[in-house]
């Protein structure tokens, strides 16, 4: 009963706000106050750097007094279904966060506005990180913001690893492999404990090691592209990767990364090591959902290659901002975007998030503090998905993910998968662009 | 009397005229016979109306729809390309479509096969339960029907958990092996059978109490007189009960074809929104192909093909419907 009278209370007041602001905004001979610019960001910015969302919006509506700022999280899963779907409904939000391996075919479909004319209005359009101005030029033609970058390091258990006897960071797979060893035989008897914890789904940590043996994803022959997974040293990475997560990890094989969150697994303190981004370690320190008493305990470096003494090439995530071309307010929508990357919302996604922001002339942030280093040394040896128009269907179609799923679940030997995943990404890399 | 054409018009008939009855009625055989033949289709009408404007138009879209190469672009252009039968051609070439198929047809076959099985069972035993058991059993039945298909399969899902699951903790302490870290989603043929699980306990309850309703209407006399005859209860079932009942099992059999041969959201809940190729069945390989890769019309030619086969059940149903109205 309480309750309920509270809600309804709570109800009134709501209603008499919202009868008091369209009153306000229609009384107004203003027409823009009715404006509302939504923005679709990833949910990583809500559980990595919620802060530098805050305070873009509240220096957007400082600015531009009565227009309103509804900034929407979305799954990378399903926001590109979404988006899609919202397209045609006529319904796309004014700014939309893109993974720089999924603009390249919005942008041949012309879908994104062309910013190139006003490429300079936006801040350090100059020192861009070169790898994501690539991933939002197409033609010629610029069609999205750069956001931020991102490299995946071994975020790991100090604490864990000294228990168990590995002294310093390994320095080769060989290494890494010997280090988990240890950890499963000091740890090994918790049920469901992993030395490192790989989900059989991890696309983005499993093609590093097709990358480290010199394999790639696909090249492109005369305008035709060949899926290479099958290649000899593409299957030497991904065996080599079999045996490792065979040995280290009981994570479930038939989910991703992100479901559940690596590193709130990790927070639980079942796992000695996972291979995560740089937002991921404090988000395992969370006060709600993480477990703040790990506090010192972790650290990070990057994984180390099957030679010995060089880095594991990590992909060059990152994320793009970008306005479609259905958008009602775009000038809006660009001091949005222009505000969210300015030098003072980048530092906070520098220091709070622990990303790569989308400018070098900030890159001495990431270096000096010992969090963000291994992740921005990381970031030097990378690679990147084929850069073509058809790209993100190959990851819609879960080429990617299956192949990885059906090799570590074992339901597959190596080679058929990678032969079944290489057929696949030529036939749908080749088709025409629709 | 003489009030009754009037008032049956609709018009309160004139109390004094005695020649009006006998005027309207010579006027109205021709007006009536138009009236009387037109009455069926006018009262149809709205309800026809309804249908073609919520299930005709949209399939007339998605036929058309089928027949275009509708891509990305093609959203906010609103204008795809017409591309014949392309589609068409392309999906029986394709030889995932064949596997797509073929595994919805068992899926189909082995669900409905569970659900009328075990529906029948359950109603027989409810013939034979003491009025507290049968109560307490159909309240049961009940509140699985009423349990919405996302609560069912996250508790499901829960249930076979790979981590935290009470199926492996308790197969593992029933000593039936080591369960823990089962992942039952790993071989297709294992997930496969979770969600069938999910499918047949949610449709038993609806065959168990149609059944059960048609059971209570069979004649006592005709089973008694089969037991006297020393009919045994198989024999009693098999040559009685199910003859009996045969409407009923044809109706139900034919309803779980169109449901089971048309399952989503068990497929795309149970696998978190990511179905695995291996998991695809039609409706899946439809939204995956329209929704997922931006192929609409590709996509919307599945779902043609899909429409082509519910309606070639729902014809073999009806017309099994039509002949047994005829026989009787």
């Amino acid at each position: 009963m309480k309750l309920s009278s509270l809600g309804a209370l709570a109800l009134a007041a709501a209603l008499l706000i919202a009868a008091v602001a369209a009153s306000a905004s229609s009384s107004s001979p203003d027409r823009q106050t009715a404006t509302k610019v939504v923005i679709w960001l990833q949910n990583d910015a809500e559980s990595g750097w919620k802060e530098m969302v805050t305070s873009t919006n509240d220096a957007f509506r400082a600015k531009h007094a009565g227009v309103d700022v509804d900034v929407q999280y979305q799954g990378w899963g399903d926001h590109l279904t979404k988006f899609d779907a919202a397209l045609a409904g006529g319904t796309a939000p004014d700014v939309i966060e893109l993974g720089n391996t999924e603009t390249t075919r919005y942008m041949a479909a012309k879908l994104l506005q062309d910013l190139t004319s006003q490429a300079k209005s936006f801040p350090n359009s100059k020192t861009w990180l070169a790898a994501l101005k690539d991933s939002c030029t197409y033609g010629g033609k610029l069609y999205c913001v750069p956001y931020y970058a991102g490299a995946r390091a071994v975020i790991y258990r100090k604490d864990q690893y000294k228990a168990a006897g590995v002294k310093s960071a390994p320095k080769s797979l060989d290494q890494f492999a010997a280090a988990g060893k240890k950890l499963m035989k000091r740890y090994g008897k918790q049920r469901n404990y992993s030395a490192l914890y790989f989900p059989g789904q991890y696309v983005w940590a499993g093609l590093s090691f097709v990358y480290d043996y010199g394999g790639k994803i696909a090249v492109s022959k005369n305008g035709k592209w060949q899926g290479t997974l099958n290649s000899p040293q593409a299957l030497k990475g991904l065996n080599r990767l079999k045996s490792i997560v065979k040995a280290l990890s009981r994570a479930n094989k038939t989910t991703d990364e992100a479901n559940p969150q690596q590193s709130l697994v990790f927070s639980k303190g079942r796992v000695g090591a996972f291979i995560g981004n740089g937002w991921e370690w404090p988000y395992a320190l969370d006060e709600k959902v993480g477990n703040p008493s790990l506090k010192g305990k972790i650290g990070a470096y990057p994984m180390p290659s099957h030679i010995a003494g060089k880095f594991m090439p990590s992909f060059l995530g990152g994320s793009d901002v970008a306005v479609p071309v259905t958008s009602k307010n775009k000038a809006l929508a660009y001091d949005w975007i222009r505000i969210f990357t300015s030098n003072s919302s980048m530092r906070k996604l520098a220091t709070i998030g622990k990303q790569i922001p989308n400018t070098t002339s900030l890159a001495s942030i990431n270096a000096k503090n010992p969090q963000l280093a291994p992740f921005a040394n990381a970031s030097k040896y990378s690679w990147f998905v084929p850069t073509a128009p058809n790209w993100v269907k190959v990851e819609n179609a879960r080429v990617l993910k299956n192949m990885f799923q059906a090799i570590i679940t074992g339901r597959q030997s190596v080679k058929k998968a990678a032969t079944n995943a290489s057929s696949q990404i030529t036939k749908i890399l080749n088709q025409p662009v629709t | 009397m003489s009030f009754q054409p009037g008032s049956e018009a609709g018009f309160p008939a004139p109390p004094v005229a005695a020649a009006g009855p006998v005027l309207v009625r010579r006027r109205r055989p021709a007006g009536e016979r138009i009236f009387r033949a037109a009455s069926p289709y006018l009262l149809l009408a709205p309800a026809a109306l309804v249908i073609v404007a919520v299930l005709g138009y949209p399939l007339y879209l998605l036929t058309k729809l089928s027949f275009q190469e509708f891509g990305l672009a093609a959203l906010v252009t609103k204008k795809g390309t017409w591309i014949g039968v392309d589609n068409y051609t392309r999906i029986f070439r394709d030889h995932q479509f064949w596997t797509v198929l073929l595994r919805t047809f068992v899926f189909t076959a082995v669900n409905v096969g569970l659900t009328m099985i075990f529906g029948t069972l359950i109603a027989l035993l409810l013939t034979r339960l003491g009025r507290f058991m049968r109560l307490l059993l159909t309240t049961g039945l009940v509140f699985v029907w009423a349990t919405p298909v996302v609560v069912a399969v996250n508790i499901f899902r829960w249930m076979v958990d790979y981590e935290f699951g009470v199926l492996n903790w308790t197969l593992t302490k029933l000593h039936f092996g080591d369960f823990l870290n089962k992942d039952w989603f790993a071989d297709p043929k294992m997930g496969f059978g979770v969600i069938t699980a999910i499918i047949v306990w949610g449709a038993i309850p609806f065959v168990a109490i149609t059944v059960y309703a048609g059971l209570s209407q069979v004649p006592a006399e005709l089973v008694e007189a089969a037991e006297i005859d020393g009919a045994r209860r198989w024999q009693v079932f098999k040559d009685i009960t199910f003859p009996l009942l045969t409407p009923i099992f044809v109706i139900l059999t034919s309803l779980s074809i169109i449901w089971d041969f048309q399952v989503f959201n068990q497929v795309w809940l149970a696998r978190g929104g990511e179905p695995e190729e291996d998991y695809w069945l039609m409706s899946v390989y439809s939204f995956f192909e329209a929704f997922r890769l931006g192929e609409y019309g590709f996509g919307a030619a599945i779902a043609v093909v899909m429409v082509g086969f519910m309606f070639l059940a729902t014809f073999v149903y009806l017309r099994q419907m039509i002949r047994m109205g005829e026989t009787r």
